[in-house]
């Protein structure tokens, strides 16, 4: 696969000012050397294919956003090297500015109290779209979100999710090689995010857009995102595949047994008792027992099964032999709680 | 195609000024005061002085040169300042960093459209009464010619000062002082606010090798001085490129190196 962005190695401190409080700290600041240093970003190195769409998670000021900066060229990485598009970023800003396009959630490239279609206009002209390209994009865009009820609105009287997604259709204006989306669907509601993960994930099919996406919703990374960076304090600590993800814990699902009649009195002791029997028998089965671990809730017996020792279908098979299976449910790990045990220090 | 790109940042920042004509018109009134004031001042600096002329000019050349000046001066600014120092703050200039444009274009083009809208809705009608007000004091002739050649390079080294100073609010963060400072400077030693010819000598003779008397003195004495020989005013519009020229590539410099160490704010 052909790469389009190429990390080495890449790190960024931030000096701060140790600020005092008060008035007379503040004249005490005018003339303090008292620096801190932040390592905001610490040694990432990856490499990102083209039609990808990469997940950049991490907990709030993990240093997504300022990995976000020095990849389009707004700040100069302190050591590693760059390459986006084949040229260094932030050497060539504005000509790397021309292959990519940028939406930071919280703000906006849109001309403020113009109609939104008059912003697109005025970046068709300064990123030089044929007017060709530009309609058959408008046309593309049409069929994907209701653009009549958008086009001719000030921004500023719009909602932050027609907003946001007109900025992200803003982005996407130029056929950018490489878009990247710093928290887009940040406080809009179910049907907008819905729409936003929907339109992004037409365009990268479209016009095989690479887009690197940082979200806290881990509902935008299950829909588009087969890859995911995941990154704490400036440290990977993880990319890969998202189904690669949970097998960070192997690979466990969760098989959930209803083994009681209805009418039968399941207190503490009963379930135990019934837990108890049912691991004694899938022990007789199966001659690895690490690959299962028992417990119950309420009048359920549940299995957590390590799928890279045995099968669920084989607890299965193991348990109706000998009980009556009244209801079933199988749980998988949800990526949303693999990674909130990664940033909680889980790994 | 590059012209495209530009006439498209005026047109948008055209649009974006005809929003506010509430603000156009508080200017014109405020302007207006302004006049008024500087009227009954320099009245009251005439009748104390025993003679008509002062400094070689008369009570109607003084105020001619005012009313133009402010007009000028009023037109000329784009405000730069406290939009990239807000933006600076906020975090808001990465969006236009990021666009395919050099900043420093972008932020001029897409500041254009105030200065053209104040050009038709202010400088020119003020111009046109002063003009018969005065009696035709003002002479017509090639000096219109030369007058717009130099608005047009004293409005670009009022920008690139703009700009020298917004590019300082990189290092300070903080944008009120040295914007009230660079507005004292620039309004008194450009010409602005008292004529040149006002000046005690030596100050005249320093600010006449800054570039600040080229933004508003030099279109104004071409415009008032129809007698002066071509070579003279070549002279003055000579002096006007050489600021440009060096501010061009100075701001540039600056920016260049200012840019590296911003620390962009804001998550
Ligand atoms: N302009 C800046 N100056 C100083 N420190 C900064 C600046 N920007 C970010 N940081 C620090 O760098 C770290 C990473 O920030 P950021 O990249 O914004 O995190 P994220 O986007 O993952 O929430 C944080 O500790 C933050 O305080
Ligand atoms: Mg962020």
């Amino acid at each position: 696969m052909e790469s389009i962005i190429e990390l080495k190695n890449v790190s960024k401190e931030f000096k701060i000012l140790n600020r005092h409080e008060g008035v007379k700290g503040s004249i005490k600041d005018l003339f303090s050397r008292d620096y801190k240093i932040v390592n905001a970003v610490n040694d990432i190195s990856m490499t990102i294919n083209k039609g990808e769409i990469v997940g950049y998670l991490g907990p709030n000021g993990a240093g997504k956003s300022t990995t976000i900066k020095m990849m389009t060229g707004v700040l100069e990485p302190s050591s590693g090297e760059i390459l986006c598009n084949g040229v260094i970023p932030y050497k060539k800003r504005s000509e790397n500015a021309q292959n990519i396009g940028v939406v930071f959630g919280q703000r906006s490239q849109l001309w403020w109290s113009l109609p939104v279609v008059e912003s697109f206009k005025i970046l068709k002209d300064i990123y030089q779209v044929p007017d060709k390209d530009y309609n058959d994009m408008m046309e593309l865009y049409s069929s994907i979100v209701d653009m009549e009820n958008l086009l001719h609105k000030p921004v500023r009287q719009m909602s932050l999710g027609q907003r946001t997604l007109c900025d992200i259709l803003a982005a996407f204006i130029h056929n950018p090689a490489v878009v990247f989306l710093d928290e887009p669907t940040i406080g809009l509601d179910v049907a907008m995010k819905a729409k936003i993960r929907e339109l992004v994930k037409t365009l990268n099919h479209e016009k095989n857009t690479t887009v690197i996406l940082t979200t806290h919703d881990m509902g935008d990374v299950d829909a588009l995102c087969k890859r995911i960076v995941i990154i704490d304090k400036g440290k990977m600590l993880f990319d890969n595949d998202i189904e690669h993800l949970s097998e960070l814990f192997g690979a466990y699902r969760t098989l959930i047994l209803s083994l009681n009649k209805k009418g039968t009195k399941c207190d503490e002791e009963h379930m135990k008792k019934l837990s108890d029997d049912v691991l004694s028998l899938l022990s007789e089965e199966f001659s690895d027992t690490s690959a299962f671990s028992l417990s119950f809730a309420d009048d359920k017996t549940e299995i957590l099964i390590d799928e890279s020792k045995t099968s669920v279908v084989k607890v299965l098979n193991a348990v109706q032999k000998k009980y009556k299976i009244y209801d079933m449910h199988l749980q998988d790990i949800s990526t949303e709680s693999v990674i909130r045990k990664i940033y909680e220090g889980g790994i | 195609m590059k012209l495209k790109r530009c006439l498209s940042l005026v047109r948008a920042s055209l649009l974006d000024s005809l929003q506010f004509r509430g603000a156009l018109i508080l200017t014109f009134v405020g302007n207006l005061f302004y006049l008024l004031l500087i009227y009954y001042l320099w009245k009251a600096i005439y009748a104390s002085s025993d003679s008509d002329i002062i400094n070689g000019m008369t009570f109607s050349d003084t105020m001619i040169y005012l009313v133009f000046a402010s007009a000028l001066f009023n037109f000329m600014e784009m405000w730069i300042v406290w939009g990239i120092g807000r933006n600076i703050q906020s975090g808001q200039i990465v969006v236009d960093l990021l666009k395919p444009i050099e900043f420093r274009s972008f932020v001029f083009f897409s500041g254009c459209g105030e200065p053209i809208i104040k050009f038709v809705t202010t400088f020119l009608p003020t111009a046109i009464i002063v003009y018969f007000i005065s009696g035709r004091a003002i002479p017509l002739g090639k000096n219109l010619i030369f007058f717009t050649i130099s608005v047009a390079l004293g409005m670009l080294i009022n920008f690139y000062i703009n700009f020298f100073v917004a590019t300082i609010c990189m290092y300070t963060q903080s944008i009120w002082g040295i914007n009230i400072m660079k507005e004292v400077i620039v309004g008194l030693l450009s010409g602005a606010s008292v004529p040149l010819a006002f000046f005690p000598e030596t100050l005249r003779n320093i600010v006449m090798y800054l570039p600040f008397q080229a933004i508003c003195n030099s279109p104004l004495q071409i415009l008032l001085h129809n007698e002066y020989p071509v070579s003279e005013v070549l002279v003055i519009l000579g002096i006007q490129l050489f600021w440009v020229l060096f501010l061009m590539i100075f701001t540039d410099l600056f920016f260049r190196v200012s840019v590296r160490r911003i620390t962009v704010n804001g998550g």
